[in-house]
């Protein structure tokens, strides 16, 4: 890696970002569990395929890390609230962590732009932009 | 007993509580916290830390600016400071008083920090206040001291068989008492 950012550090924010993904999945399926109301098969049908996209975000950020010669080592700490969610509070939930993703994967953007490694470059911008319509989507669902 | 139930209806939770202190920390320390700040300092996600936040917001302890900086609300402050206070006389307590070593005094003072009540707080803020000035009896400085030497680092075996009968016996005292009271 030529600037801005070292292989070791590049590791860590990717292995940041799996945990934010893997967290993700767990989130989902757990929101999709326990998400009730009248339009609870509508919203769970939303949560489910976001959780199979969130499950792939964590398979092509676990191949950047063994690219780089590291190892995929999320660090995973999760509590789930014990209680029932509505559809409108499920989807604002999941819009809290997809948000916070996407913001990670705008640092990491940041961090590796300009610095030579054109197919981590490129894999950055790829994700903020699919992130970027994730975040889009849960906002039009919520109305925002 | 019903000391479990006002374990599960505490104002805050373990997490809540370190989030709480980790953004008074930050906004002491630098003068501003951001959510990636606050899950560098946890080492958890930030995804973690805006769902914990979330409800923290809702209960006005938190409070987020059009700049995504975080701040507390004088309850939010008032919380965490308390909190905060908790952790070092219970470390203290532990550490001084009862002669364990630094790294568990702080370890276990974190994992009751946020559950203590205010009155025992300010009982054992007093109790180290009044060691700590010398106006503790002379007894009492005299058992911390053997206490001291009879530390033996890390217990392999406990309760050891002294222990447990010492506390069946303070069971049975109790039961007594709470008899006699009825």
């Amino acid at each position: 890696m030529s600037s801005g950012i070292t292989r070791d550090e590049a590791i860590e924010r990717l292995n940041g970002l799996l945990a934010e993904e893997m967290e993700a999945s767990m989130r989902y399926l757990h929101l999709a569990m326990m998400v009730q109301g009248l339009d609870r098969l509508v919203v769970q049908k939303v949560l489910q395929d976001n959780l199979e996209e969130t499950l792939e975000h964590s398979e092509q950020v676990a191949e950047k890390i063994l690219q780089l010669g590291g190892n995929p080592a999320p660090k995973i700490r999760i509590d789930f609230e014990e209680r029932r969610y509505s559809g409108k509070e499920a989807l604002q939930e999941a819009l809290l962590f997809e948000q916070a993703a996407l913001d990670g994967y705008r640092d990491l953007l940041e961090q590796v732009d300009g610095c030579g490694d054109v197919i981590l470059e490129e894999f950055a911008r790829q994700q903020v932009s699919v992130e970027s319509e994730h975040v889009s989507e849960l906002k039009m669902l919520l109305g925002e | 007993m019903t000391g479990w139930r006002e374990f599960d209806q505490n104002l805050v939770s373990h997490s809540a509580a370190h989030h709480l202190t980790t953004i008074q920390f930050l906004l002491d320390e630098f003068g501003y916290a951001r959510v990636s700040d606050v899950a560098r300092h946890l080492g958890i996600t930030r995804g973690s830390v805006s769902v914990t936040l979330k409800g923290l917001r809702q209960r006005g302890l938190v409070i987020e600016d059009e700049h995504k900086h975080l701040g507390l609300s004088d309850e939010g402050v008032r919380i965490a400071r308390g909190i905060h206070i908790k952790r070092i006389l219970l470390q203290t307590l532990f550490r001084d008083v009862l002669g364990i070593e630094d790294e568990v005094a702080e370890q276990d003072a974190c994992k009751v920090e946020h559950l203590v009540s205010d009155d025992t707080a300010d009982a054992v803020g007093r109790l180290l206040h009044k060691i700590e000035t010398g106006k503790a009896p002379q007894q009492m400085q005299k058992m911390m001291k053997e206490l001291e030497k009879e530390s033996s680092g890390t217990v392999s075996d406990f309760p050891s068989e002294k222990i447990q009968k010492f506390a069946e016996l303070l069971e049975q005292r109790q039961t007594e008492n709470e008899g006699d009271t009825k």
